[in-house]
C-alpha cells in the first residue's frame, strides 16, 4: 500500500514538475479551466436575476450545488484523469508497458496525466460553493463534514469514470464514449436540483448512473434538506462504485490481449 | 476543362465521407445534443410553467430549445481536430506546398464535415418536434428568413473555429482552445440561456462578438421577435461577420505561418 502510495505521488509530482516547464501553456490552461466555471457562475446568477428558486432552492443553495459539483469533477480530472487515455493504450499496445511494472496498473494509467484545466476549475469551484455557504448561512461546523462528502463524491467520480472508460477493453476505441457521455450527461443534469426533473430522470441519475451521490444528495445533507443517515447511502455508493471498478477493470485486463505488431 | 472550385468541393466531398464513415457519431450527438434539449425542456418547463420570462413563454421557449438544439449541433459537428493537428505537429507544411488556398481549403472541409451533422440534427428535431410540438415560425417569410441565418451558420462556424485554430501556432494545446471556444460560444450564443434574459451590460457584450448570430439570431427570427426589417438587419450583420471574420483570418494567417520552422531537406 505505502509502495503504491509513492508510486501515485511520484508520477503526479513529475506531472506538476513537467508542467510548470511550460509556464505560459499552464497559465493559460488555468484560465480557460477557471473561464468555464466563471461563465456556469454567470449562467445561475443571470438566470436567478429573473426568478427567485427552482424547484424549491434559493440561488445560494443552487451555487454550493454547482460549485461541489464541479469541485468534484475537477477533484476527479486533477488527481484520476489518466483513466480516460485508457481505451488509446489498449488500442495502441500502450498497456503493456504498465502490466509489466510493479504497480497497480488502473493506478498507473489513472496518474499517468494531470488535467490542468481542472486547477481553475476547481478554484472556481471553491468560490461558488464559499459565495453560496456563506449566502445560504451554512456554518464553520459544517465544513469537515462538506469536505468528508466532498471526497466521497470525488472517489465516486473517479470509479464511474474508470467502469466506463474500462468498457474500452472489449468495445476498442480511442474515445471512452461511454465515460464521455455519461460525463456530458452529470453536467447537464445536475446542476439543477434533481427534484426538478420526472420521476424516470431522478430514478436514472440516483440508481443507475450514481450521479445524484456525488453531488445532489450531499449537498442536500449540508442544506438540511436530507437526513444526515443518507450519509450512510453515499458511504454504500463509495463502496459498490469502487468494487464494480475493480471487478471490471480486473476482467478488463485478463481479457486484454495486446496489440501485437 | 477546370470547373472553378473544384479542388474546393473535392474536399468537402472527402470531408463529408470522412465524417458519415464514424456512424457511432450520429448516435452520440443525438445523444448528447438530446439530452440537453431534454435538460433545457425540463428546466424551462419548470421555470416558466404558465407565465413568462422576457417575453418568453412556454411555448416560445420549446421553439428555441429546439433552434439552438439544430444550430450548435451543426455550429459543434465540423471536424476541426485536424487542422490544429496538422499545426502543432508541423505537417502544415506539407499544405503550404499544395496549389490550392490554405483557409479556401480548410472551409472546404469543414463545411463538409458540417454537412454530415444534418442526420443528427434532423433526427433530433423530429423526436423533439414529435415529444414537445413548438410553435411553427411567426411567418412564411420568417421561416424563410430563419433558414437563411441557419445557412450562414455555416461560414460563420467555420470563421470561428478555423481563428480559434490559428492559435496553435503559439500554443502546444488544442484541447485548452476548444474548451475556451465552447464555453464562450455556449455562453455567448444565447444556449445556456436567451440574451434577452441577461442584463443589458451583458447583451451588449454579446453582441460585440459573432455568437449570437449562432442561436439568438434565428430564434429572433422564427419567432417573430423581431419584424422583417428587424430580421434582414440581423441577417446583414450575421453577414458582415461573416465577411470581417473571412478577412480576419487571412490577416491572422499571414502572421501565423511565420511561425512555421521548417528543418532538413
Amino acid at each position: 500500500m505505502r509502495h503504491t502510495a509513492a508510486v501515485y505521488r511520484h508520477e503526479m509530482i513529475a506531472h506538476v514538475r513537467s508542467a510548470l516547464e511550460y509556464p505560459t501553456e499552464f497559465w493559460i490552461m488555468v484560465a480557460v479551466g477557471a473561464l468555464s466555471q466563471a461563465l456556469q457562475f454567470a449562467f445561475i446568477t443571470v438566470l436567478f436575476g429573473n426568478i427567485t428558486a427552482v424547484a424549491g432552492w434559493s440561488y445560494h443553495e443552487v451555487l454550493i450545488l454547482v460549485g461541489f459539483l464541479s469541485l468534484s469533477t475537477a477533484l476527479a480530472g486533477l488527481f484520476w484523469d489518466g483513466i480516460w487515455g485508457l481505451g488509446s493504450m489498449v488500442l495502441n499496445g500502450g498497456m503493456d508497458y504498465f502490466i509489466t511494472r510493479p504497480a497497480p496498473v488502473i493506478l498507473q494509467v489513472a496518474s499517468h496525466h494531470l488535467d490542468l484545466h481542472s486547477i481553475g476549475g476547481a478554484t472556481l469551484g471553491i468560490a461558488m460553493a464559499a459565495y453560496g455557504w456563506v449566502g445560504a448561512g451554512l456554518g464553520l461546523a459544517q465544513i469537515p463534514v462538506g469536505l468528508i462528502l466532498l471526497a466521497c463524491a470525488v472517489v465516486i467520480q473517479s470509479a464511474l469514470q474508470t467502469t466506463l472508460c474500462a468498457i474500452n477493453f472489449w468495445i476498442k476505441g480511442h474515445m471512452p464514449v461511454f465515460a464521455w457521455v455519461a460525463q456530458d450527461l452529470q453536467n447537464d443534469t445536475m446542476r439543477f436540483p434533481l427534484t426538478m426533473y420526472p420521476t424516470l430522470v431522478r430514478q436514472i441519475a440516483t440508481w443507475a448512473l450514481p450521479f445524484a451521490f456525488a453531488s445532489f444528495i450531499p449537498v442536500q445533507i449540508l442544506t438540511g434538506r436530507a437526513s444526515p443517515w443518507w450519509a450512510i447511502g453515499i458511504l454504500a455508493a463509495v463502496v459498490v462504485n469502487v468494487v464494480v471498478a475493480g471487478l471490471v477493470c480486473r476482467a478488463g485486463l485478463r481479457s486484454y490481449d495486446s496489440a501485437g505488431s | 476543362m477546370t470547373y472553378p472550385l473544384a479542388a474546393e468541393r473535392a474536399l468537402a466531398v472527402i470531408s463529408l465521407k470522412g465524417q458519415m464513415a464514424h456512424k457511432f457519431n450520429w448516435l452520440i450527438g443525438v445523444i448528447l445534443g438530446g439530452s440537453s434539449l431534454l435538460v433545457g425542456m425540463a428546466l424551462w418547463r419548470h421555470l416558466l410553467d404558465d407565465g413568462s420570462m422576457a417575453g418568453y413563454d412556454w411555448e416560445a421557449m420549446r421553439a428555441y430549445i429546439v433552434i439552438s438544439f439544430v444550430t450548435i449541433t451543426l455550429a459543434y459537428g465540423g471536424a476541426h481536430g485536424q487542422v490544429a493537428e496538422r499545426i502543432l505537429d508541423g505537417m502544415v507544411a506539407i499544405d503550404l506546398t499544395r496549389p490550392v488556398d490554405f483557409q479556401r481549403a480548410r472551409a472546404a472541409e469543414y463545411i463538409g464535415s458540417m454537412i454530415a451533422s444534418l442526420p443528427t440534427a434532423a433526427i433530433g428535431s423530429v423526436g423533439a418536434w414529435l415529444l414537445f410540438t413548438p410553435p411553427a415560425p411567426a411567418s412564411a417569410l420568417a421561416g424563410a428568413l430563419t433558414a437563411v441565418s441557419i445557412l450562414l451558420l455555416f461560414p460563420l462556424s467555420f470563421e470561428v473555429v478555423y481563428l480559434s485554430v490559428l492559435a496553435c501556432f503559439w500554443t502546444h494545446r488544442y484541447g485548452t482552445i476548444m474548451f475556451a471556444r465552447e464555453s464562450l460560444v455556449a455562453f455567448f450564443s444565447g444556449v445556456t440561456i436567451p440574451l434577452a434574459l441577461m442584463p443589458s451590460w451583458l447583451q451588449a457584450l454579446a453582441w460585440c462578438l459573432p455568437f449570437p448570430h449562432f442561436t439568438t439570431t434565428p430564434s429572433s427570427i422564427y419567432l417573430g421577435r423581431v419584424d422583417t426589417l428587424g430580421a434582414l438587419g440581423l441577417i446583414a450583420a450575421e453577414a458582415a461577420w461573416v465577411i470581417g471574420l473571412w478577412v480576419a483570418a487571412r490577416v491572422l494567417w499571414r502572421h501565423a505561418v511565420k511561425q512555421v520552422t521548417i528543418h532538413g531537406g
